[in-house]
């Protein structure tokens, strides 16, 4: 009897459950999708990689990473069972009225969420593997990764642990729910759609020492973060990371506080059209707001930080390419006994790679060693580098690997190895298909390496890829994460307020000063957590690009580019929505 | 005296086909400072021939002036500056908003028409004294009795001073009590600040405070009552007289 009440309640409260239903089943497809990366043809494409133990690092990323998604979502969807609790509350209070033991109500709850959860679970799964195959397709186009590498997969460790994920989420929302229901009185439950919220300690001064804690908090962490670097994570990065927590949650529940006092002060400002009741408005739902702009603000963080860091580290990485390789090949020999003089053009050209006729221009030159392990160079083989590729290149080399440079021979000197430096001619592919055919010919040595341009390239291409992929994935996934959170919070109210709209429309309150209203509500709920999620970005960011400045040059213009766009484009995007669809709510009404 | 309300002529009719005069044919005006009630069975066309007035809803035909205005040619636009500017509500349901204390919902009604803010706090303060509910303006509506919500509601409509009061079964959901409070509270607001009121009520003691009263039925006026100098009481009396007089529905009107 009681699972048909629940599968009938669920059915006839879908319009309140609809909300509650697409929150869980995005999060359930966002996880997916995340943990499913390994089924991603770049990453398949990755795996074939004489690198490929860059995939292993990713798996191991990804799977504390989901731990925070994991975090976020649960906090995501308490809120928005929270949400529907409370605006069935008079329902559930009827029960109870109509003498139903509260234990009964608590499970008619437990059966509710339970049929929702299964329901969500698998559409979200649904949902995620159609997505992460459409993502595949799309990333592969955009990185011309050879479409042999695309099938259609399914990730049966991401279902499994997706599913297991969501069951504690749920196990969580059940417990939390009948442990409130079975503490509320039933005056409050009746009566729960009509209270409006109040934050626990209301006097003013409380909130600005809250306010000024909270500032503290976040000067400390953000000092933490400037002096220490990024990159160090033991206890002290956790330490900093919950009083950036902590600093983000006590400024927003002091703002709460203090909006409506420092408006109330000023009578100009508070007794001015709608304000007094837009003001009221953001604060009857004080409690849930300020938690949730919290969440907003970190998630944020998280979308911006993401995104502009890979998109810096990319162009990073693409100048890298050019400056650790300056000709097609660059290939070391050792001599076979020490001192041993070796002709390095003609050896080659004996397995079949000549470079009279496959390269544009190349040297061939020994270094020479002190007892000390110094290296030396010929000032005359210096001079033909310079002349071959320039002197800024042959400086360079000089530098890289401390030369000091030698008129003639001498005793003391003798023969290190090697060098064979060559620009190929004609097609590089071919020239570099036969150099590596010979030199894996070459006998009588001592040993060899060699770097050519194009391997380095696709290496590097490779190590772009990934960080530039897994970067705005990731930042996708985290901007869209907040931005549907606050879409579905202030449609909800909206819907909530419809009869408070009605009233102002009777009091001849006109329909533009109506859609302000609205639209000044929606702008504080997104608005107000970007402000300060941009702050913590910036300091953030100069933390991250502190890091990336060690191994090459800084792009900030570009990286600060691409995110503002990503930002506009799909926050901003979901704020007109929410303003459309907010209006459209209450003039329906 | 001066005309606040005039209607003539004015009919609304509801559905195609087979359709129904909610409001057929009616005439009559009201002068400034009067108290007007509207009596009659359900169905009579009461609250119709009120939404028409307040311009919620738009009449078939007819037309109605308020201070020598016509407002059934007006814009949609212009409805609602209308409805701000010159109109005061209250209604049985007392909307109002529960986001807001009661000052606050009084205090609203002054912003929405760009009262200098320096100004709200004080009229709010002197129209809370008229209707006595100074010590619960700091309270949200849920936090008040059914008779405070009524009578904040009331203090809304006359904050802004309007030509004229509409008040749609303003004691349906009160007790005895709160109602002879309520309507004690129309009765000063009438006298002390000239408010011209038009009432709309089934129940024949609420009926009794107006100064005229205009009965309808199917829609038409057919019958008319003034207090003249009688008592409260004796005119309650002859309220009753009319009604069984008319005979019929007396029971609904009762």
């Amino acid at each position: 009897m009681f699972s048909k009440l629940a599968v009938k309640n669920v059915g006839r409260s879908f319009r309140d459950y609809g909300v509650y239903f697409l929150t869980v089943a995005f999060g359930v497809c966002l996880f997916y999708v995340f943990n499913a990366l390994e089924t991603q043809s770049v990453i398949r494409y990755l795996a074939q990689h004489p690198r490929a133990n860059i995939v292993g690092a990713i798996q191991q990323l990804i799977g504390i990473l989901s731990v925070f998604v994991w975090v976020v979502l649960a906090f995501l969807i308490l809120y928005a069972s929270g949400f529907l609790v409370r605006r069935r509350s008079r329902e559930l209070g009827t029960y109870l009225m109509l003498g139903m033991e509260r234990w009964q109500v608590a499970r008619l709850l437990l059966a509710e969420t339970a049929v929702i959860a299964l329901t969500a679970l698998a559409v979200g799964l649904a949902l995620g593997v159609v997505l992460s195959q459409a993502l595949s397709l799309f990333t592969a186009g955009l990185f011309a990764v050879p479409m042999t590498y695309f099938a259609f997969s399914i990730s049966l460790p991401a279902i499994g642990k997706t599913v297991l994920a969501f069951a504690a989420i749920f196990l969580l929302v059940m417990f939390y729910h009948a442990f409130t229901i079975s503490r509320r009185k039933l005056i409050d439950l009746l009566r729960a759609r009509r209270v409006n919220q109040e934050l626990k300690v209301r006097s003013l001064g409380v909130s600005v020492v809250l306010f000024l804690v909270g500032c503290v908090l976040l000067a400390v962490a953000y000092t933490m973060l400037l002096t220490r670097g990024l990159l160090r994570v033991d206890e002290l990065f956790w330490v900093m990371i919950g009083l950036g927590s902590l600093g983000t949650l006590l400024f927003f529940r002091a703002l709460s506080g203090f909006l409506l006092r420092l408006c109330q002060t000023s009578k100009k400002l508070y007794y001015k059209n709608l304000n007094l009741f837009i003001l009221r408005q953001f604060n009857a739902n004080i409690n849930t707001t300020y938690r949730s702009m919290t969440v907003i603000c970190l998630m944020l963080l998280l979308a911006i930080g993401i995104t502009a860091t890979s998109v810096g580290l990319n162009n990073t990485v693409s100048q890298m390419a050019d400056q650790t390789v300056p000709q097609d090949v660059e290939l070391s020999v050792w001599p076979e006994e020490d001192g041993g003089t070796m002709d390095l053009p003609a050896l080659l050209t004996a397995e079949g790679f000549d470079p009279e006729q496959q390269c544009s221009r190349w040297i061939t030159f020994p270094m020479y060693q002190d007892e000390n392990g110094r290296s030396y160079l010929l000032q005359t083989d210096y001079d033909a580098y310079a002349a071959a590729w320039g002197k800024e290149k042959a400086d360079a080399f000089v530098e890289d690997w401390r030369i000091q440079m030698v008129s003639q021979e001498t005793e003391e000197l003798s023969v290190s190895r090697w060098y064979f430096l060559a620009d190929y001619a004609g097609d590089r592919q071919e020239g570099e298909d036969a150099f590596l055919a010979a030199v894996s010919g070459l006998k009588d040595t001592g040993g060899y390496s060699y770097t050519t341009k194009l391997s380095t390239w696709m290496d590097l291409m490779g190590t772009k890829v990934l960080v530039l992929f897994i970067g705005l994935y990731l930042g996708v996934v985290f901007l869209v994460a907040s931005a549907a959170v606050l879409a579905l919070q202030q449609l909800s109210q909206a819907a909530d307020s419809a009869q408070r709209y009605r009233v102002l429309s009777q009091l001849g309150v006109s329909r533009r000063m109506r859609g302000r209203s609205v639209d000044i509500q929606v702008f504080l709920a997104f608005f107000l957590p970007l402000a300060l999620a941009l702050v913590h970005a910036v300091v953030g960011m100069t933390a991250a690009n502190a890091v990336i400045a060690e191994v090459g040059k800084v792009d900030a213009a570009a990286s600060s580019a691409v995110t503002a766009l990503l930002l506009v484009a799909v926050y901003g995007g979901y704020f007109l929505a929410t303003c459309w669809g907010s209006r459209r709510l209450l003039k329906g009404g | 005296m001066e005309q606040i309300l005039k209607v003539e002529g004015l009919c609304r009719d509801y559905g195609r086909g087979t359709v129904t005069h909610a409001v057929d044919h009616v005439d009559f005006s009201v002068e400034k400072g009067e108290f007007v009630g509207i009596m009659g069975p359900s169905g009579s066309g009461k609250t119709t021939l009120l939404n028409c007035i307040s311009t919620i809803d738009t009449p078939t035909a007819g037309h109605i002036w308020v201070e020598g205005k016509d407002i059934t040619s007006l814009k949609q636009k212009q409805l609602s500056q209308f409805r701000r500017e010159r109109l005061g509500f209250v209604f049985q349901d007392c909307n109002l908003l529960d986001t807001l204390t009661a000052f606050e919902n009084i205090a609203l009604a002054l912003t929405i028409r760009k009262t200098p803010p320096q100004k709200v706090e004080r009229l709010v303060q002197e129209t809370a004294q008229l209707l006595e509910i100074t010590d619960c303006l700091n309270k949200y509506p849920y936090q008040m009795s059914g008779g405070q919500q009524q009578r904040t509601a009331a203090a809304r409509a006359i904050v802004t001073r309007p030509a004229l009061i509409l008040a749609d079964e303003p004691t349906g959901a009160l007790d005895s009590k709160s109602a002879r409070l309520l309507l004690e509270r129309f009765e000063v607001m009438n006298e002390l600040c000239e408010a011209t009121i038009l009432m709309v009520t089934h129940d024949a003691f609420t009926a009794s405070y107006c100064h005229r009263i205009l009965f309808l039925r199917d829609g038409a006026v057919f019958a008319q009552l003034e207090r003249g100098d009688l008592d409260r009481r004796d005119f309650f009396r002859r309220i009753i007289g009319v009604v069984t007089e008319l005979g019929g529905d007396q029971n609904d009107v009762l």
